[in-house]
């Protein structure tokens, strides 16, 4: 990466991490995450394995919802803000491509969320003990790999969106949509179908969901493949392989394809 | 850099015809701005020089040759957004310092660029709250940080207090003793014609006219203003001495008679005055204002 990549980088570090808005969610979610981290140490009465299995689903879940925010909030004015005030002409008169812009901005704004996800997991972790703490430290990959899907996501977004308004509410659809709505439109379309569309079917469009996949891998790799089905979560984790090949789409994807239509714009104002 | 050349360079947005055939020509040691009412094509043709936008015709010379806006050439450019807007959580040291770490330009050109425009005292302090002129002021340092071999401007005295345009004059002279390229674009002309050597004149899209400032004032032959002040009891004869010429459009007003005159009858109506010794106590000769000299310019080209 060039030099003005690499500068571009530090400075969306320095900028995203004085945003009030992500520092708020951040803190927000690090003081949940604590919460509950605590509440699992103890209900657990001092069996580490009972308030593991406690503490890392409700953290699963509660990542789930916060992580996908911070992130979205994190991404979506990373191109259109700069548009706005006039300063993406500024950044693209120095020796820097259009897509290099877009990576340079991806990397510093995930080393933002990265910095926001260890602060929510990592107060967690303090506070949790013994066999907890592993389980909760196991989650820190997978959820950051979750916020990067999203941050990917709002950087598309951010890059197709005529202003920073119009990207803020994208990512509030985005967001509602995928976290909250998309489960209950699956089971919608099961029920409207009557069976048509089969549960197998059913089952591999839940995963294809960043978030759909985050808390089903997680569950299945904290409660186990059984007590999910108790539950009736009757979906088949994909191979390591495809997983890393949906991980690998939602991260890199939206981002490749923010690079590209940027690189093809005739007219940048 | 010794010339910057933008040829024949048409743009259209959908059916919109931004753009046709407009070519302006900058060299070093000289300041050329381009004017033009709001939508004239002024921001497009600049945009068309930063590489943002694609001509659909036309092209880039830089110094004779064809050049693409690649590294090389950007490495060379300092620009100056119109209203630009840094980001508000940073102090002004803290977007400067991210300018010149992408530039390699070290700390203590920073510091000296921030005294140069004026800002070291608020240089810790967060760009929210800036004025808008402080904003601006900071917009020149970013452009000037590298010194560029070729500086582009885009309205650049917009929100500017007279501090703040005093460092932009002293930024143009500076470019144009050091042989650089000065092009910015404005629709200010009046504030800064004494500052500039040509002027490309835009109108939706054409170019209607590029000259040097006293040429375009020549090219549209508007005529100057003579103003005499002239002894109380001989107003009449003054006034009538000149009707009677009948080669000026006179306006009298309590001791003063203001005569409208095209350059070529200027001495012919110096000679009338020395024919009226002790009549005319001084008299003032001013030429068109510029803004006049711009709005005949359109109307021609409007024509």
């Amino acid at each position: 990466m060039s030099r003005v990549g690499r500068a571009l980088i530090w400075h969306e570090l320095l900028e995203r991490t004085r945003d009030r808005w992500v520092l708020v969610v951040s803190v927000l979610f690090a003081a949940m995450a604590s919460a509950v981290s605590a509440y699992g140490s103890s209900a657990g009465h001092g069996q580490e394995a009972a308030g593991a299995t406690l503490t890392g689903p409700s953290l699963v879940t509660l990542a789930s919802l916060f992580v996908p925010l911070v992130a979205l909030v994190l991404s979506h004015d990373a191109i259109v803000g700069e548009r706005e005030r006039n300063t993406l002409g500024l950044l693209l008169s120095m020796p820097i491509s259009r897509g290099e812009v877009v990576f340079a901005k991806f990397i510093g704004r995930g080393a933002a969320l990265a910095l926001s996800v260890a602060l929510g997991m990592g107060t967690a972790i303090a506070i949790a003990d013994g066999a907890q703490r592993h389980v909760l430290i196991s989650l820190l990959l997978p959820t950051l790999l979750l916020g990067l899907a999203f941050l990917a996501i709002g950087l598309l977004i951010s890059t197709l969106a005529p202003r920073q308004s119009v990207a803020a509410s994208l990512v509030v659809v985005v967001w509602f949509g995928l976290v909250f709505f998309y489960d209950l439109g699956l089971l919608g379309l099961l029920v409207a179908t009557d069976g048509g569309v089969s549960e197998s079917v059913i089952a591999q469009l839940v995963v294809a969901n960043p978030a759909g996949l985050y808390r089903v891998a997680m569950m299945q790799a904290l409660l186990g493949g059984q007590a999910l089905s108790d539950l009736g979560l009757a979906v088949d984790l994909p191979s390591v392989a495809q997983r890393g090949f949906i991980w690998s789409g939602w991260v890199l994807g939206p981002v490749l394809l923010s690079a590209l239509i940027l690189a093809k714009k005739r007219v940048l104002r | 850099m010794k010339s910057v050349v933008l040829e024949d360079v048409s743009v259209s947005f959908g059916k919109l015809r931004a753009l046709s055939e407009v070519s302006v020509r900058a060299e070093a040691g000289q300041v050329m701005m381009l004017a033009g009412p709001n939508g004239s094509g002024k921001s497009t043709l600049l945009r068309v020089l930063l590489g943002l936008v694609h001509p659909d015709t036309g092209g880039l010379l830089v110094d004779g040759h064809a050049t693409h806006v690649n590294r090389r050439f950007k490495e060379q450019l300092g620009y100056l957004p119109e209203a630009v807007a840094f980001s508000e959580n940073l102090s002004g040291q803290q977007v400067l310092r991210f300018f010149a770490h992408a530039r390699a330009v070290g700390r203590k050109r920073v510091d000296a660029v921030l005294e140069r425009v004026g800002l070291s005292h608020a240089a810790k302090r967060r760009v929210r709250g800036y004025s808008r002129g402080m904003r601006q002021r900071l917009g020149v340092a970013v452009a000037i940080l590298t010194e560029p071999a070729l500086l582009v401007l885009d309205e650049p005295t917009g929100g500017l207090d007279q501090e703040g345009l005093d460092v932009l004059w002293s930024v143009l002279s500076e470019w144009r003793e050091k042989e650089r390229v000065v092009i910015m674009a404005t629709h200010d002309l009046t504030l800064v014609e004494r500052r500039v050597d040509s002027v490309c004149v835009l109108d939706a899209g054409r170019r209607v006219a590029f000259d040097s400032p006293s040429g375009l004032r020549r090219s549209v032959g508007l005529p100057l203003t003579v103003t005499f002040d002239v002894v109380a009891e001989r107003i009449d004869e003054v006034a009538e001495r000149i009707e009677r010429w009948g080669r000026a459009e006179l306006d009298r007003k309590e001791g003063v008679v203001r005569v409208a005159v095209s350059t070529e009858d200027l001495l012919a109506l110096m000679d009338l005055r020395a024919n009226l010794p002790g009549a005319v106590r001084s008299l003032r000769v001013e030429e068109p204002g510029m803004d006049e000299v711009y709005e005949a310019l359109l109307n021609r080209g409007a024509a």
